[in-house]
Order: C-alpha cells, then structure tokens, then sequence
C-alpha cells in the first residue's frame, strides 16, 4: 500500500468515514435534524476527494492497488453524476423522513455506503471487485427499499427487489466464473486479449459474457430484465427513488461498456457485430417496451419507471458500437438523466403523503398553481426528459443519436427519435395535469420543506443551465475521452 | 459570457430575439390579483420591442430599400461559438427573406395583446409570460443560421405555443394542444436525424471538423438517393407546419380551440415557419431532391388550394372557416415556392405577410364578436351591420383583402405567385386560380351570413359596437394591407436580392450531374471567421453579380 494507493482511494474513505460518523452521532436525537447538513458536507468532500484523487494521478487513467482501482477523467465525472445525485437525495429525503416520523442516521449512513459501492464499482477494472462493490451497493439498497417498513407495499417491494437481485447476483457470480474459466483473467484489459485474440471467442466465455450482461442489465432496468423496477420504485420511499431510479444505472453502465470494449478489444469482426446485435436489441426492446408502457401508467412513480427504461434504451444507442468511442455521449446522457429524473422524484416525494398509496397523476391537477415553483420544476423536468430543448435531456438525446448516426445506425437513430416521441406523450401529460385542468385534491399532511425545494431548485436549474450553456463541460470531456 | 451582455446591449438581432423572453421574468413578481398592471406591462414591452426591430431594420436597410445579410458577430469578427467541441455556433442573420417575417411577427404583438384586452380571463401574467417567450422562439427561428441552433428553437417554440392552446383555449383544448405538439414534433424530430445524419457527412468530408452552419451544410452535396430522404425528413415537418394536405388535420383543432392572441400568432407568423423553411432550407439544400419531388408537392399543393377552399365553404363556425381559408392560402405560397422562380418567390414571400395580416384581422375580429357573444356560429348572426357599423367595416375590408382584391395586399401576392408559376409550371398554375375565386365564394358567403340581411336574433340587437382599443388594435392591420396593395415595390424590394441569390445557386446546382456519394464543395472562403460580412460595408449599394433587375417585380 502506497501513498499514491490512498490518495487514490480518498473519496471512497470519506464516504465510508461519514456514513460512520452519521451511525454514531444517531444515539444523539437532538442531532439528527443535523443529518442532511453533515451528510451533504460529506458527500462534498467526497467530490473534493475524488478530484484530488484525479489531479494526484500522473496519467489517464492511471492504476493503484496492484491495478484494481482506476483513477480518470470519465471515471471522475461520473462519480460526480452519482454523488451530485446522492446529495440531491440527501436534500430531497429530509423532509420525506420528518413527516414519516421515521428521521434516523441509518438512512443517511446507508444511503453514503451506496455511494461508496458506486464509486469502487465504477473505478474496478476487474470483475471481482466490480462484484465486491456491487454487493456492497446492493445490501444498501435493499434496505434502504425496505426503509419505510411501516408500509406494506415498501416491503413487498423491497423483497422483490431483494429476490431478484439475489438471483442476479448468483448470475453474475457464475458469470464471473466461466468469463474465468474461458480467459483466465478477471481483468477486464486481459478478457477481450485471452478470450479471443481475433478468433471467435469459446462458448463458456460468450455464454458467461451473457450472464454478465443480464446481470448489469438488471441492474440499469433493460427490457427483459426490467420487471421489478415499476414496482420497487412504486413501494420504495420516493426520495430514495431519486437516488434509486440514477445512479446504480450509472455505475452499471460502466461496467457494461467495460465488458463491450473487452470483446470488442479481442473479438473477431463477426463476434463483435454479433455482439453489436445483442446490445441493438436490449436498446430496441428497452425503448419500445418502456415508452409504451409508460404511455398507459396512471402512478407517476410507475410512468417514470418505465420511462428510465426507455431512458437507458436511449443510452445504449451509444453502447451498439464501441470501438474507438468517446465516452462523452453516454456521460452528458447520464448526467442529464441523474439531473431530471432527481428532479422529478424529489418533487413527487413531496406533493405525494401517502407513501403505501397509489400516486395518480392526476392527483397533480393544477397544482402548477398551488405551487408554482415545484409546479414549474416538474415541467421542466419533464421537458427535459421529454428530450425539449433547450434542456440539457435534448443535449443528451442529440449527442446519442448523433453518435449513432455517426456509426452508421441511421435506422437505430430513427427508431430512437420516434420512440422518444411516444415519450413527450406522456410527459406532456404531467405538464397539462398541472397547469390545464382543474384542482381536484386539497393538500392534506404535506410538508414542503427547504431541503426540498432546493433539491427541486438546483435540479431544475441545472437542467437548464446545462442545456443552454453545455460547452465547457463538453470540451472537457472530449479531451479526456478522445485522448485514450 | 461578455460577448453575450456586449449584444444584449447594442443594436443586434440578439437582442432582438432575447429582450420579449427577458422581459417576460418580471412578469412573475406583478401581483396576482389584478390583470391591469401585467396587461400595460405587456404592451409596453412589446411596442419596445417593435421600436427595437424599426430600428435595426433602419440601420441595415440599403439606400435603394435592398436588404443585404447582416449577421450578428464575436468580438473578433467572427461567428460566435457556443458548443465549440461540436462546430456549433451561435449564428444569427437576418437577410431580405427572412426580415419581413421577423417584422410581422413583432409587429402582431402589440396588437394581439390589444386586440384579447379582456378576451383572456385567467393567470394573465402566464399569458403574457407564454406570448412573449413564443415570440422569442419565433425570432430565433427565423434568424439562425445554424442548423442546430434552428431546431433548438423550432422546438423551443412549442411549448408555449401548447401551453396558450391548452389553458386558454376552447372546449377540445387538451386534445388540440396535444395533438398540435405531437404532429409538430413528429417530423421535427425526423428533422433532427437529417441535420446529424448531415453534420457527420460534413465532418466526415472536413477532415473532422464539425460544423452545423448553414453556409458550411449547403456545400454538401447528396446523391439523390440520400437527398431524397433527407429531403423528406426537412420537407415532412415543414409541411405539417405549414400545413399541407394531407398533414393538415392539426390546424383546424388548434385554430378552433386556441384563444384569439393564439390564433392570430398561429396563423400569422407560426404557420409562415413552414414555409420559411422551405423557402430557406428543404429547397436550396437538396436541389435534386427538390426537383424530383416538385410535382408531387405541386400536386399536394393544388389538393390544398381546392380542398381547403371548398372545405371552408361548408363550414358553420367562424372560426373554422377562417382556419381552412389559412390552408388554402397558404397553398398558394407552397405553389409559388415550388415554382422555383423570382416572381413567384417574391409573391410567395409577400403572400406569407398579407396572410399574417388579413387572417390576423380576420382571427381577431372573430375573436371580438365572440367576446360579445360567446358563439361563433353563422346561424346566431345576421344583420349584424346594422348594429356594429365599425365591426362590419372592419370585417370587410379584410375579407376583401384575403379574397385578393386589387389596390389591397393579398391581390399582389396571388397575382405574382399567378405569374411566376405560370411560367416555370403551367397548367398548375391554371388550376390554382380556381381557388381564387372559391375563395370570393366562401369569404363573401361569411359576409352574407354574418353582416347582411335581416337581424334574425333578439341577443344581437344590443350589441355595443367596437370599443377604441379594438379599434386601435385593427387599424394597423388595415393601413398595412392598403399600403401593401397600392404601393407594393417598397416590400418587394428588400427580399429580391437575397432571393436571386438564393435562386441563382439551386439553378447552378440542379444543373450538375448528380453524385454518386457525398461530396464538399469547396467554400468561398474555408472558415467562416474568414469572411465577417460586416453590415456597414455590404448594406449600401452592393447588387452583387446576380441581381439582375427583372421588369416584373414591380407590378
């Protein structure tokens, strides 16, 4: 262990050290309505962290602890999409545990360790760790589902969250082990080199490449992998969902392009177009089944789960071709996704009381008027999502397709644009619900507080800002990511 | 950033476009309770706003009334970056074509802001906020000169233009403000695929420089295979915007449904975009695609013509005949587009104006007899010329100026149009006139229904006449429609160079052999900081090599 080890290994520290700190500042009930505040401060250093973290490597990316943890640019940007939307959780759950009487330490402790989980898993550059990370990821998550565990439907949802990512983890497990078996490596440089070499790559490898896919399919909710994500998102504290809904998507998606650029790094052209199929389909069938299926949702938590769906079948557009990629499409689309999506859930958390009970849409009904500022955060986010610009979920979609048109998917890119019309649909239902239709419920048992609206506020904002004025966030992300 | 605040502040079309949106943000701290304060306000800025654009057209508009391209620059000179690591720019330029339709757009503010006074019963200050931001969306996509930075408000247009459908509008408003977004979108986003699709072919070719202007993509040229589909992805939204038969299903709900401001701003400059468009991208961009394609669209066109005309004689509504006159209309500037000659541009150009104004009137008078009324029915009318003497004056005088009566605005433009196309395209041209006269029917029959005859309902005995603000609101439609019919060459003037040019080029194009893959031209000059085209050395006295006088323009 070296210094260079540690420093590399900073913001996972900090936030390991604060969810810590948090658990044992909870015998203290005076201080928990402090929480937020500290859990905020950690998760700012954590972002310091890993900027020190970048700044302290010599090259990009650059390697420590005998080669398992990466340090770079793409790697730090999305560690800050992930902490940017744990803080905006952070921010949004504050007010959700008050006014359930459920207000502890645990949450935030867990809630920064999933953060943590994030960060190692996205930085691992070989399997075991990635499964290390993700386990620790998982267990967080499941419990903080379960959270509300007054609530029936939060714990049914959480058991079937449980239930199915116990399976997916088995699965990646055996997929680890046959990648293993078929390459000899776990690391994810040495796969694509052992597994193919330029020929076809062995059948245990393609079929553990397959597991491995599934896996992290499950976890970013791809069609047909995607049924527990309506549901847990339904059941599971809406504020968490924010955070739920983002950033294991994030980190999923990493790893899913490591495994990408493995067998693109050794296969044979035909393995590679072959596998160029396998992620087409995945983003066809995300699109298709997720926009329909949101068009017919009447809870919004619901809407929004299939619309993530479609969300990452957009992503993938930039996944079907790996070779020779820049990253930048798929780190502006995920930013953007993590900025509205947060927005969206944190809003939804607080204009909805009853956690165990459908959250209709039209329950919303010119609400827009009753509070314009969260009225009018909610529509820019769905206008952002609905992919409108000058939002920064236009800038996302633009850059996907682009990047698709660009590797000759000209037909891919058509689909995706129609499928995202589907989208605006249902979208620009939440917006009319608001703002043309009359008052159909009295605000009963909310608490609208100013953690909240911050989180609503920044969330809103950044989508617009971002839209408007992306050109220094873009340049820098050309530079890391062209230069390999 | 400074560059930014530098042309907010000086006589620059960025200020052009972003003051109405700027000026909208204090709408949100006017109080709640009474309209009044935000009404004033509204108008205020709006006339501000038409005092802003007088002002610029006057500073760049030549000594022989042409009108050169001036574009808003950088500090260096050049045009201004915004995504640099994509080549996209923030390019605004305003040029003979597109002024005249940056000018009716401003200049329908202050009066529809006048003219739905009291029309507009509920959250003025949104109102006001969503005509204002609409406004902005409207100039920007009229003056970019960047493909990306057209879409962004093509698209950016929408949502207040669905907004002021859907909250203020009729009975169906939901159905029509959806139905108007969805179709808008639908090819809009197809849009988007072809100007990528375009901009990978431009980097691709540049050695990996990007680039999405407008000069730069229309040095691309397309086998006519691809050319046909990109053309069908720009012509697609264009003409559901415009609308053409048979995407025209979307106008008569939103123009039924909108409230009167949306209306007259729909019809009167959102409808013109379409046209715009081809008028600035699908035809000069794809001259082969364009040829192919023309008598399909001829065709299309004409449909439009007859269908829209006899549609609109069946109508019972108002309103609803207004809207489908808006679609024969605006066949008539497809046809003179598609013609693809001077005269029949410069009508077709002219014709979007007298269209924005004479509609415009048309929506608002519809829109005032509603207020009193609450119907817009024929059958409720009658006689009504006997009690509102102004309205019927008013009334008519702008039916006669839709029909195209010669010494008013809309006979100058169908004549024009008339005689380009009879030119380049003959019979259609023969067909077309047949909507002229439809067009006297059904208009005159709304007259009869409406003005004439005897006063069939008790309710419209006590009507009270136009009230001064309303007729502050018509007058200067209808000073511009006569000063339009009687002195037409002022208005013709400015947009003729720009559209020689513009003619000039696609003719040069469509004459070379079509290629067999995606090729560059070379540019005039290679970047476009090379060339700032500075206002004060092009405004005055440049004719340029093309811009042969042609005897006709001045009929």
């Amino acid at each position: 262990m070296t210094r260079a080890d540690l420093i590399a290994l900073l913001p996972e520290m900090i936030l390991c050290a604060g969810g810590v700190l948090l658990l044992m500042l909870d015998v203290v009930p005076a201080l928990r309505r402090s929480f937020t505040a500290i859990g905020i401060l950690v998760t700012a250093l954590a972002a310091w962290g890993a900027w020190v973290a970048y700044t302290a490597a010599p090259t990009d990316p650059f390697l420590t602890w005998n080669g398992l943890l990466e340090t770079s640019r793409v790697g730090l940007a999305l560690s800050w999409v992930i902490l940017i939307s744990t803080a905006l959780c952070l921010l949004a759950s504050d007010g959700y545990l008050r006014r359930e009487g459920i207000l502890s330490g645990e949450y935030h402790a867990l809630l920064l360790w999933c953060a943590c989980g994030l960060l190692l898993m996205l930085r691992g550059t070989e399997l075991l760790m990635v499964f290390v990370a993700l386990e620790l990821l998982s267990l967080c998550l499941y419990s903080l589902a379960a959270y509300h565990r007054r609530i029936s439907l939060a714990t049914e949802a959480a058991i079937k969250y449980f239930l199915m990512g116990a399976f997916v983890s088995a699965f990646i497990l055996y997929g680890i082990a046959l990648v293993y078996g078929a390459s000899g490596s776990t690391r994810f440089a040495d796969i694509g080199r052992a597994l193919g070499g330029g020929a076809e790559i062995p059948v245990m490898g393609t079929f553990g490449l397959l597991l491995l896919v599934a896996g992290f399919g499950f976890k970013m909710s791809l069609v047909p992998f995607h049924a527990w994500s309506p549901d847990t998102y339904q059941g599971a504290p809406s504020p968490f969902v924010a955070f739920l809904s983002v950033a294991p998507k994030v980190a999923s998606a990493l790893v899913l392009y490591r495994l990408l650029e493995a067998v693109a790094a050794g296969g044979s052209p035909q393995t590679i177009a072959k596998w160029s199929d396998v992620v087409a389909a995945l983003a066809v069938l995300s699109m298709l089944v997720g926009n329909f299926l949101a068009l017919v949702q009447r809870d919004i938590k619901r809407m929004l789960a299939y619309s993530g769906i479609a969300h990452m079948g957009y992503l993938l557009l930039a996944l079907v071709v790996v070779e020779r990629k820049s990253l930048t499409p798929v780190v502006v689309y995920l930013l953007a996704y993590a900025l509205m999506n947060a927005g969206a859930f944190t809003v939804v958390a607080m204009l909805y009381n009853r956690p165990g009970e459908q959250h209709l849409i039209t329950d919303l009904s010119g609400w827009g008027y009753r509070y314009p500022l969260l009225g009018a955060c909610l529509a820019v986010c769905m206008l952002s999502l609905g992919g409108i610009p000058p939002t920064v979920g236009f800038l996302g979609k633009y850059l996907v397709f682009l990047d698709a048109v660009g590797d000759g998917l000209v037909g891919l890119a058509v689909l995706g644009v129609l499928a995202s019309l589907i989208g605006v649909f249902y979208y620009l239902r939440v917006v009319y619900v608001l703002y043309m239709k009359p008052e159909s419920r009295q605000p009963e048992g909310l608490l609208i507080d100013g953690w909240g609206r911050t989180a609503a506020v920044l969330a809103a904002l950044g989508t617009l800002v971002l839209g408007i004025w992306p050109t220094g966030l873009l340049q820098w992300l050309l530079e890391a990511t062209t230069v390999k | 950033m400074e560059t930014i605040f530098d042309l907010l502040l000086g006589n620059t079309l960025t200020r052009l476009v972003f003051f109405p949106a700027l000026a909208a943000l204090p709408l949100l701290f006017f109080p709640r309770g009474s309209s009044r304060p935000a009404k004033i306000y509204t108008l205020v800025v709006s006339l501000i706003e038409l005092g802003l654009a007088l002002a610029y057209v006057a500073a760049h508009m030549g000594a022989d009334g042409t009108f050169a391209l001036v574009r808003d620059l950088g500090p260096g000179g050049g045009r201004i970056p915004w995504i640099s690591s994509y080549g996209i720019t923030y390019d605004m330029a305003m040029d003979g074509i597109s002024m005249p339709l940056v000018l009716l757009g401003i200049f329908l503010v202050p009066i529809v802001v006048l003219g739905t006074w009291n029309g507009i019963e509920k959250h003025w200050r949104s109102y006001a906020a969503s005509l204002l931001l609409l406004t902005s969306g409207v100039l920007g996509a009229l003056l970019a000169f960047d493909l990306f930075l057209f879409y962004i408000f093509w698209e950016v247009m929408l949502v207040p233009m669905y907004l002021l459908i859907g909250i203020w509008g009729g009975e169906r408003r939901i159905y029509a403000a959806v139905k108007f977004f969805l179709f808008t979108m639908a090819g809009s986003l197809l849009m988007l695929v072809a100007i990528l699709y375009m901009a990978w072919t431009f980097q691709s070719l540049n050695g990996g420089v990007w680039s999405f202007a407008y000069d730069d993509l229309l040095r691309l040229d397309f086998p006519l295979s691809t050319q046909l589909w990109l053309f069908g992805a720009f012509a697609l939204t264009f003409a559901i915007k415009v609308p053409m038969f048979p995407f025209h299903t979307w106008l008569p709900d939103a123009h039924v449904e909108a409230p009167t401001g949306g209306s007259v701003i729909l019809a009167g400059i959102l409808l013109k975009l379409g046209t715009y468009g081809f008028l600035r991208f699908a035809i000069p961009l794809f001259p082969h695609a364009t040829e192919a394609a023309q008598p399909l669209l001829v065709a299309l066109a004409l449909i439009g013509i007859l269908y829209g005309a006899l549609v609109a004689w069946v109508q019972v509504d108002m309103k609803k005949l207004v809207a489908y006159s808006s679609i024969a209309h605006l066949g008539f500037v497809m046809l003179g587009l598609l013609a693809v000659d001077v005269v029949a541009w410069q009508g077709a150009l002219l014709q979007m104006v007298n269209h924005g104004l004479s509609t415009g009137a048309l929506f608002l008078l519809v829109g005032m007899i509603y207020d009193r009324r609450h119907t817009k029915k024929f059958e409720e009318f009658g006689g009504l010329a006997k009690v509102m003497p102004l309205f019927a004056f008013f009334l008519v005088f702008s039916t006669l100026a839709s029909v195209g009566l010669p010494a008013l605005n809309g006979f100058v433009g169908e004549f024009l149009i008339l005689i380009g196309s009879f030119r380049t395209l003959g019979w259609p041209a023969a067909v077309a006139t047949f909507g002229v006269v439809l067009a006297a029917i059904y208009l005159l029959k709304m007259l009869q229904l409406t003005l004439w005859g005897p006063i069939t309902k008790e309710e419209n005995r006590g009507l009270k006449d136009l009230s001064a603000r309303e007729i502050l609101a018509l007058v200067p439609l209808c000073a511009l429609m006569l000063w339009i019919g009687v002195a037409p060459q002022a208005f013709l003037q400015p947009s003729r160079q720009a559209l020689e040019t513009v003619l000039a080029d696609y003719q040069q194009r469509v004459q070379q052999p079509d290629v067999t893959q995606a090729t560059l031209r070379p540019g005039v000059t290679d970047s476009a900081a090379a060339s700032p085209v500075d206002a004060a050395t092009l405004a005055p006295s440049t004719s340029g090599p093309t811009s042969e006088p042609t005897s006709e323009t001045g009929r």
